[in-house]
């Protein structure tokens, strides 16, 4: 009886936390329905009513909302400035789980709904876009952050489709030079899990502090690098930042969705810093002292524009890195005290034209970046 | 030193919501309703607190704004476990399903409502923390405990260990704390002697919801800069530290302390250099807190004090 009643309690906790999360995700969907998005797409369809039959531009989100303040918000900020600007109707999608058959029904909804092209953001889309690419060969899909491919190493990229690909270790290049140029010598990294783009992120941030210390003649810094194992902010995100911050780091940048809020929270109590990721987050706490942004939104909108404009380049991927802006730092809303504009402009001449090479090969572990004069610790 | 009073200022961020969270729960079960739904209680009671903290910023001083928004979120956690308790008690539904159900409801309405309400349409709901106190006058001075408890503190703390004090209090020392314990182990014989069981269930799952939604804003308050629709977890953690605590205030305290301090270790090891000097593994520092965990309770599940009549529906006409 006893014992009966401890197994019964954990056994509806779990329950509980799988209906919770199923739960979650589909309740959130009618939120967004309801409250965003039917603004936004109403007003849109308003301007073109007679010639739209359903929406023409879709947005697939990987079950992350539009306001994520990261990916799917970046994207669907692409697709809404092209929509209100050319009075294209558009709308998006969210899947019911995180799954390719899931992802793959959408996106058929979405074609069926009127789509003439459907932006994929995030690389979990890879095997959904090369499954319907043959089967909508009409359908033009723009697949953010990956290349289509079957999931066991077969790559194909039909011509009805455009894989944008980031260089983020551009902007993690960028983020790290500016911390130690800026007088930071002890520095962290934090990413959520070791995908390609967080890593790309982080071997540049590496290369990046490695860099300064060149230019600058420092010896001695130190550079803290861990994956946390989450995307989600938690009480353990928090507490491992807070020991990084008592224990001497001055700076630590926070690559991986909610663990960003969890080290901001911490920052603030330790009076540090932090960085941003992805996009400009400094208006959500005064610790953010910059951010190393990828410029999606701006991908997404010259993807879409390319379509209606005929000039749709598909088949072949696109790499948006610093030679077309594609990444970059907000200057305007950073916080350094050495680290000026002018500076950031010299260093960002420099990475545009490939005069600092950054090892960007997420097929080799960290230890495997090397450094001259940055001492990198990984902590596991 | 200074890494000792790091981390027990560390485990407080963990101990403290948990301590609030499983009195709360204590209650509940004590009067003989399991209440499953902790984790959408505290859910709840973060998302009202949070929305409270977002629209009142800098309309007044941090401290008064904090203790009005656990004011708020105690009103509305009980509001939403008086659902629970309505289901259970005069419905007679089944406790379990009850619970279940809550949980499934509060992250739908808190995102739901979090775009409706707010001006920006967006799901998460960000705040300024105020909130902390770097050292408390006078008695930050004091050595060792001061360090410890007195800086880099939230007033939440203090509110927990009061709420600890008083619930030990009520349960123990108070005729309303004995008719509740009775009403959980054999609610017959104490309708027999005229104790109202429906309101003293009713009672019980009002604390454990005050206390709940308290507990989910003290768990997010210090830990994030913005509420995303989740407490990851910690009310179900909170109904483990209530069983591994035996329905027990006191033991309920060293249980939320225990956890709390390995989940400290576990995340905080690598700024800690004694501990990264020792050259473990991480992952034995990531799993200390459940094969501890487990080890305890393999001591002492065979004792099991879990009250008598929990989670049978209360029957006037049984014998």
């Amino acid at each position: 009886m006893k014992r009966n009643r401890l197994t019964s309690v954990l056994a509806a906790a779990l329950a509980t936390t799988m209906a919770f999360t199923a739960c979650g995700s589909s309740n959130s969907n009618s939120g967004n329905d309801s409250s965003k998005s039917n603004d936004t797409t109403t007003s849109a369809d308003s301007k073109n009513e007679e010639s739209a039959d359903g929406y023409e531009v879709a947005l697939v989100t990987d079950i992350g909302t539009i306001d994520d303040k990261s990916f799917n918000q970046g994207a669907w900020e692409g697709v809404e400035k092209y929509g209100e600007e050319k009075g294209v109707s558009y709308k998006y999608y969210k899947p019911v789980e995180k799954t390719t058959v899931a992802y793959e029904d959408t996106m058929k909804l979405a074609i069926e709904g009127g789509a003439k092209v459907v932006v994929c953001p995030g690389y979990l889309f890879e095997q959904a876009v090369y499954d319907l690419q043959t089967e909508y060969p009409d359908t033009k899909f723009i697949l953010i952050d990956g290349e289509p491919n079957d999931g066991s190493g077969t790559y194909k990229t039909a011509e009805n489709t455009l894989p944008i690909l980031f260089e983020e270790d551009q902007a993690g290049f960028l983020a790290g030079y500016a911390a130690v140029y800026d007088g930071y010598t002890k520095l962290g990294f934090m990413g959520g899990l070791a995908l390609p783009a967080v890593m790309r992120y982080g071997y540049g941030y590496i290369q990046g502090a490695d860099y300064a210390c060149e230019e600058l003649g420092i010896d001695s810094v130190e550079l803290k690098y861990n994956y946390t194992g989450t995307f989600t902010a938690s009480p353990e995100v928090a507490s491992a930042a807070a020991a990084w911050y008592q224990s001497g780091t001055e700076v630590i940048f926070g690559c991986g969705g909610g663990i960003g809020n969890s080290i901001m929270s911490a920052a603030e109590d330790a009076n540090a810093v932090m960085i941003g990721v992805d996009v400009d987050q400094s208006s959500e706490s005064d610790s953010v002292v910059t951010s190393a942004m990828k410029l999606l939104s701006n991908a997404v909108y010259d993807g879409v524009k390319s379509y209606f404009e005929d000039e749709f380049k598909g088949g072949e991927t696109v790499t948006y890195d610093a030679s077309v802006d594609g990444v970059g730092l907000p200057m305007d809303s950073s916080k350094f005290k050495k680290f000026d504009e002018k500076t950031y402009e010299d260093i960002y001449a420099k990475v545009k034209s490939g005069e600092v090479k950054i090892d960007n090969d997420v097929t080799k572990e960290v230890t495997g970046i090397e450094t001259k004069h940055v001492k990198v610790v990984v902590v596991e | 030193m200074s890494v000792v009073y790091f981390v027990v200022q560390q485990m407080m961020l963990f101990s403290i919501p948990l301590l609030i969270v499983a009195l709360g729960a204590m209650y509940s079960e004590r009067s003989g309703i399991i209440n499953i739904a902790m984790e959408g209680i505290m859910l709840m009671g973060a998302f009202a607190g949070t929305l409270f903290l977002k629209f009142t910023d800098g309309t007044m001083s941090g401290q008064l704004q904090l203790i009005l928004a656990i004011l708020i979120s105690a009103v509305v956690g009980i509001v939403f476990s008086l659902l629970h308790a309505y289901a259970s008690i005069n419905m007679k539904a089944d406790q379990t399903i009850s619970g279940t159900a809550l949980n499934m409801f509060a992250p739908a309405f808190a995102i739901f409502t979090a775009r409706i309400v707010q001006p920006e349409h967006v799901q998460q709901v960000q705040f300024t923390n105020t909130f902390r106190i770097a050292r408390v006058p006078i008695l930050g001075d004091i050595p060792v405990i001061g360090d410890m408890l007195f800086k880099n503190a939230y007033i939440t703390t203090y509110i927990g260990f009061v709420i600890l004090a008083v619930a030990t209090y009520a349960l123990y020392k108070t005729r309303f704390g004995l008719r509740l314990r009775a009403c959980g182990e054999h609610p017959q014989a104490a309708d027999s002697v005229g104790v109202n069981v429906y309101r003293m269930q009713y009672a019980g799952v009002i604390i454990s919801g005050a206390l709940g939604g308290i507990g989910g804003l003290v768990f997010v308050v210090p830990t994030s800069t913005n509420f995303n629709a989740t407490v990851a977890g910690y009310g179900f953690l909170a109904i483990a530290v209530l069983i591994f605590g035996q329905w027990k205030p006191i033991r309920i305290l060293f249980a939320s302390f225990f956890f709390g301090l390995m989940k400290t270790i576990a995340a905080s090891y690598s700024g800690i250099p004694i501990l990264v000097d020792l050259g473990i593994p991480s992952y034995f520092y990531k799993m200390t807190p459940y094969i501890a965990t487990l080890i305890v309770l393999v001591f002492t599940s065979k004792n099991s004090q879990a009250p008598k009549a929990e989670g049978i529906p209360y029957d006037k006409g049984a014998r």
